[in-house]
């Protein structure tokens, strides 16, 4: 057990903690976190996407002592009531099906629109490498232009 | 037609007071005469389906589980279109099956004979749309004594009761609580279709939706309990095979450790009564394995990871490659012995000026939901509570009653939000390792959770098949004669095999379409549309095969093929090919597919969904395969939430192409090879072709078919009728990424 201090959408954490468990699975057994997913456990799908002092990040391949005093953001911290601009074209636009993936996908988007705010389909292919078993890739596409449109209006 | 369903299934609706709102349940006269059933006591706590509360907030309970394709929201607007409401009001919540096994017809009788399915139905809306109207009449009714006015002078609308002469108005939950307990004379009718304000007009995203972007939507995974413990599981590689031994002692001492637990199939408890699963146990067996109980997961992961296991791979070890399989396969097939299962004329006896045959293969598919396996219990000796991300609650219940051995008057079941579903949390074998680990620790509530590695190894897959065709072709390159055998492992379903349109649209004189069995250990069950998925790849590419051996276009021969069966498939072709500028001519190395399917039909005209789709594919001389745009379009009759049927359209075909391009599972040893999403590929955003949905095909036709199923089917065929319209290369088994696609 070691003690990591970090903080997550902006909370202090402290916790005493094998350092090798994931940043996913602190977040979500450790600290009851559960809009972070579990997909793979190998960093293919993205579903478990954090932000890691700001930059889009797999959690499940992070062992937490990695973030000692490092600034996590989740799906939890992504806007303050859900109405980031993702969030609302994604209800809008009708984006989820099962859901499960897209706590992932958000994050994924939401670092592509502020590295890139105005990203071409060739940049969001690079960048959304997330895995949607649902296919709902086109309407995320469609929700990510939307949100770029949006922002630049 | 929606008075007669109700009257002949003599339904009551009741009503209740519920924390100051109105509450309606819906009764069914025989259950309440009798006894309950399942040994089941009479119990007067309501089973509500439809709540209205003072604050006029709506909930819905739905016995569908939500598995993505909008089954609860579906319900919801349902009931909205007759019960005039403000939809932003209107929230969803889980029934729960222990509420139907203490009270039975509470939700299942007359409606699906099970918790799961599809809420979209026609046969479900009438019943949903009478709460409905009976909410809004007893509204009305109530509103109306309080004015002391007429029930005619009064119109709901938007949640609101309005008295027309006088202007007056007041919001549904202020008189929710006197509607609960006013007399209706009669239950009023339903509006017909041509005055639907909701259904058909509107296009309401997933209720759900706003608890999903913001992180806070449980799944099954999410589940978190008071004190809660977290296994970790591993069962026999080899499906059939048995724990031979194993070493508690070396991870008891590690972090977190609490227990180490033998998962064995032979001692199931069993139901202390008689069991109603929904598709009975076979299949949900316990799988031999071994589970590690820790503080966290991740110590239970690692301790499981440090675990010495040794396995007894049984019989299953025989199937020691894929090749052996197919050898085995075609030494059936080669027979032509198969049980027949459709016949016309006599197909022996044609004289064809052409003949020709061909054998197809699909591999095992696992489902891959993004939602590992998993679930949590907790179990004392007299009770048993059950939280899940089941496809069907009243599977998995009397599972877990069957694994835990407890009454189940006292076993109670939570539905949670399901990470996808498509056929794999039905058969309940995942309950069964759940309750089967929780038992062993009692008191305290265990989550267990299956890796990624664990999930696809330990599936239900698509089952494996072959089919072989043989068919005659006479002078003018038509089809005299069609013959047909499959050969499967596992479910015997041959859907989409036997009831193909083809052999019931009377264009062919002489058919005969058996199937045969190749037994296996492999685990085997429902994928999304069941061997019709893999069917649908058999069939439109031997008949697409039968087409360039007779000379005729691939399009005009399916269009004769079906020219005196339901015209919506001619419109369905038709549309596809124009759209995607069928003959038009393309560089080499590219070409054009057609194919056509639904589900489901049962060979029966205007029924089930219709889907055809044109793929415009380029290979490159090294054998690269891009699927440049999927012309897509498909008739299942109306559309109720077009949308929703829109987004099933574009997951299925998503589905279909990545079933077809990258999914087969190898068998080597009698185990599965691929463990994750490295050697499992899935399509990614890059991967994605344009795909192009036309509406105009849609027949109008008075049915509200299901559409999350149809389009998986003809998006593989289609491609690979692409191909060889490219390259010249009949590609007779999938997935394509592991065919030899190069040419010069």
């Amino acid at each position: 057990m070691t003690t990591i201090k970090f903080t997550v959408n902006g909370q202090a954490q402290s916790l005493d903690i094998d350092p090798t468990t994931p940043l996913l699975w602190t977040l979500r057994d450790h600290l009851q976190m559960t809009g972070t997913k579990f997909g793979c456990g190998i960093g293919m799908c993205g579903a478990c996407t954090v932000h890691l002092n700001g930059n889009a990040t797999r959690s499940c391949l992070i062992p937490v002592q990695a973030v000692d005093g490092a600034d996590i953001a989740t799906i939890e911290g992504l806007s303050e009531s859900g109405d980031h601009i993702l969030q609302k074209l994604w209800v809008e636009l009708n984006v989820p099906q099962c859901g499960y993936c897209q706590s992932g996908v958000l994050m994924a988007a939401a670092d592509l629109l502020k590295r890139i705010p105005n990203p071409s389909d060739e940049e969001i292919d690079a960048n959304i490498s997330n895995i949607c078993r649902c296919g709902t890739y086109p309407r995320i596409r469609e929700g990510i232009r939307r949100a770029a449109q949006e922002m630049g209006a | 037609m929606t008075q007669m369903k109700m009257s002949r299934r003599k339904f009551l609706i009741t009503s209740a007071t519920v924390a100051g709102g109105l509450s309606l349940q819906l009764v069914p006269i025989d259950a309440m005469a009798a006894t309950g059933k399942n040994g089941g006591q009479r119990d007067s706590a309501l089973s509500p389906w439809l709540t209205i509360q003072a604050d006029d907030t709506i909930i819905v309970t739905v016995p569908t589980p939500e598995i993505g394709n909008g089954a609860s929201t579906q319900q919801a607007m349902n009931i909205a279109e007759e019960l005039a409401c403000d939809w932003q009001r209107v929230n969803v919540e889980f029934a729960s099956f222990s509420r139907e096994y203490k009270q039975p017809g509470s939700y299942a009788v007359g409606m699906q004979p099970f918790f799961g399915g599809h809420s979209t139905d026609h046969e479900r809306m009438p019943y949903t749309m009478q709460l409905g109207a009976s909410a809004r009449e007893r509204l009305k009714l109530a509103a109306a004594q309080r004015w002391n006015v007429s029930i005619t002078e009064i119109e709901a609308r938007n949640s609101v009761l309005k008295h027309l002469p006088s202007g007056r108005t007041l919001r549904f939950g202020e008189v929710a609580a006197e509607a609960a307990s006013v007399v209706l004379e009669s239950e009023p009718s339903l509006k017909p279709q041509s005055e639907w304000t909701l259904l058909g007009k509107t296009k309401p995203h997933k209720v759900q939706l706003p608890k999903v972007v913001n992180g806070s939507a449980k799944y099954g995974v999410d589940v978190t309990r008071p004190g809660m413990v977290y296994a970790a599981l591993r069962q026999s590689p080899v499906h059939g095979g048995l724990l031979k031994s194993h070493d508690p002692e070396a991870v008891l001492s590690m972090p977190g450790v609490r227990a180490v637990v033998v998962i064995d199939p032979s001692a199931t408890p069993g139901s202390p009564v008689d069991a109603s699963p929904t598709f009975g146990f076979e299949g949900s067996e316990c799988r031999s394995g071994v589970a590690v109980i820790a503080d966290h997961y991740w110590q239970a992961k690692k301790a499981l990871d440090a675990l010495p296991v040794e396995w007894d791979d049984g019989l299953g070890a025989f199937w020691n490659s894929d090749e052996k399989i197919h050898e085995r396969q075609d030494r059936i097939l080669d027979r032509w012995a198969g049980a027949p299962l459709t016949k016309s004329g006599n197909v022996d006896t044609v004289k064809a000026a052409k003949t020709i045959e061909a054998t197809y293969r699909t591999p095992f598919c696992e489902h891959a939901t993004m939602e590992p396996l998993n679930g949590t219990a907790l179990y004392t000796e007299d009770s048993l509570e059950l939280w899940h991300s089941t496809q069907d609650m009243q599977q998995a219940f009397w599972v877990a009653v069957d694994e835990s051995g407890v009454h189940p008057d006292r076993v109670t079941i939570h539905q949670t939000m399901v990470g996808g579903g498509f056929g794999r949390r039905v058969i309940g074998d995942d309950v069964r390792a759940v309750v089967a680990v929780a038992r062993q620790y009692p008191g305290v509530p265990v989550k267990v959770i299956w890796s990624r590695e664990e999930t696809t190894q330990q599936g239900a897959y698509r089952t494996q098949l072959a089919a072989r065709f043989r068919a005659g072709l006479n002078e003018q390159g038509m089809l005299e004669s069609l013959e047909g055998e499959t050969c499967f492992s596992g479910m015997a379903l041959n859907l989409g095999f036997t009831d193909m349109a083809y052999a019931f649209s009377g264009a062919i004189p002489n058919v005969r379409l058996a199937a045969s069995n190749l037994p296996m250990h492999i685990a085997t069950g429902a994928y999304r549309a069941p061997c019709y998925n893999a069917h649908a790849f058999t069939v439109e590419t031997f008949i697409d095969e039968c087409a360039v051996a007779g000379g005729i276009d691939p399009l005009e021969y399916r269009l004769k093929l079906l020219a005196d069966w339901d015209p919506a498939w001619s419109h369905c072709l038709k549309l596809a090919a124009e759209r995607a500028g069928w003959g038009k001519p393309l560089p080499k190395g590219q070409g054009r597919g057609i194919a056509i399917s639904n589900w489901p039909h049962s060979g029966e005209k205007q029924a089930g969904a219709t889907v055809c789709a044109v793929a415009h594919v380029e290979v490159s001389q090294e054998g690269k395969l891009t699927v440049h745009s999927i012309d897509f379009t498909f008739d299942c009759g109306r559309t109720v939430n077009l949308d929703a049927v829109l987004a099933q359209l574009e997951g299925g075909i998503i589905f279909g192409l990545n079933m077809s391009l990258n999914e087969g599972l190898t068998i080597v040893d009698g185990a599965v090879v691929e463990s994750n999403f490295d050697r499992y590929p899935m399509l990614k955003m890059a991967d994605i072709p344009e795909i192009k949905i036309h509406l105009e095909a849609l027949s109008g036709h008075d049915r509200f078919a299901i559409i999350g199923e149809a389009p998986v089917g003809p998006i593989g065929p289609a491609i690979g009728n692409a191909i060889y319209q490219a390259i010249g290369k009949r590609v007779r088994s999938t997935p394509f990424r592991k065919q030899d696609l190069s040419w010069s």
